[in-house]
């Protein structure tokens, strides 16, 4: 079973871990538009997000805007 | 009303809005729209994977209002460095509300990451607007480095408690050569009048807008208040004095000899 790191937190993915970060967002339901991502420290711009393939073990930071002061 | 300038860009309103604590999106953003404000806050989070998440964004009108990023949740400056390049990557927006708040408490500013946060940010090419304490020593230390602004705290973050820091907010303005921003603690509208009168360049508003019973009237409540507040520095108060002093001429009472003087 394939693993990725995201948000903290392990996630098992059945059979094959999605290709790109894209495929992950959409697999994850997440807005690509919406987010920024970070995998093992490194910001990917959002136009790579397609072309970003994914490998075992990886730590992915999904982060987003939200209200605040 | 004259022209609130940081860095290189102008704006007509000394308001800044917090996007927080809002009821919904909908209520925020007829309230920055009611406020009259060019600049609004807002914060990065972890997306919540378990469950659906509204983009807030949608509802904020980006030719309209700057965009300003805190960095709200850093407790030092290696996470405040971390969410600034985040913010930068995600909007191509280089300004940034440094905030750097260890204490869960009182939410009170660190005042050495903070600085030192600021130099790595401002290195890399930031335009940097710090959260401090009202401390003008430290706020000249960051005008040194290079803040466009500095940002000291009326009182604790979402207290209503207006300016308990008056003195030390007093020393800031008068030593300060880049504009000073009140933040934080703000209540009512008096609180952002009296921090205009004291010669504060301009007010950042969240709390006490967001969680009034009616947020919409209550942003255009602050808006004229930063305005007649403003208005009123300029045009010189009259001086505080110990004794009376009639408004009303002193002669020509109805009243003995002195009738008809």
């Amino acid at each position: 079973m394939a693993v990725l790191k995201i948000n903290g937190k392990e996630n098992f993915f059945d059979g094959l871990l999605p290709a790109t970060l894209s495929e992950l967002l959409i697999e994850l339901k997440v807005d690509a538009t919406t987010v920024v991502a970070e995998v093992d420290g490194e910001i990917i711009e959002r136009e790579k997000f397609g072309s970003f393939n994914l490998k075992e073990g990886q730590s992915i930071e999904l982060v987003r805007f939200v209200p605040g002061g | 009303m004259d022209k609130l300038k940081i860095a290189d860009r102008e704006f007509d309103s000394r308001l800044l809005v917090g996007t927080g604590k809002f009821a919904s999106n909908e209520l925020m953003a007829k309230a920055i729209e009611a406020s009259g404000t060019q600049i609004v806050t807002v914060a990065l989070r972890r997306v919540d994977i378990e469950n659906e998440n509204d983009d807030m964004l949608s509802v904020i009108d980006r030719d309209k209002y700057l965009l300003l990023v805190n960095t709200s949740g850093a407790r030092d400056a290696d996470e405040a460095v971390r969410l600034a390049k985040l913010s930068r990557a995600a909007t191509g927006i280089n300004w940034l509300k440094l905030e750097v708040t260890p204490d869960p408490y009182y939410l009170l500013p660190d005042p050495v990451e903070t600085l030192k946060a600021a130099e790595i940010l401002i290195k890399d090419g930031f335009i940097v607007l710090p959260y401090i304490n009202a401390d003008p020593v430290l706020a000249k230390k960051l005008e040194d480095i290079g803040t466009a602004t500095v940002m000291p705290l009326a009182s604790p973050i979402g207290s209503n408690r207006g300016i308990t820091t008056k003195e030390a907010i007093e020393i800031i303005i008068e030593q300060s050569n880049v504009p000073v921003v009140i933040d934080a603690g703000l209540g009512l509208p008096s609180h952002v009048a009296e921090a205009m009168e004291m010669g504060a360049d301009a007010v950042l508003v969240n709390t006490a807008i967001a969680t009034a019973a009616d947020p919409v009237a209550m942003a255009k409540a602050f808006k004229l208040a930063v305005e007649a507040g403003r208005v009123a520095k300029l045009s010189g108060p009259a001086r505080a004095g110990d004794k009376a002093s009639a408004s009303s001429p002193l002669t020509g009472f109805l009243r003995g000899s002195e009738n008809g003087q």
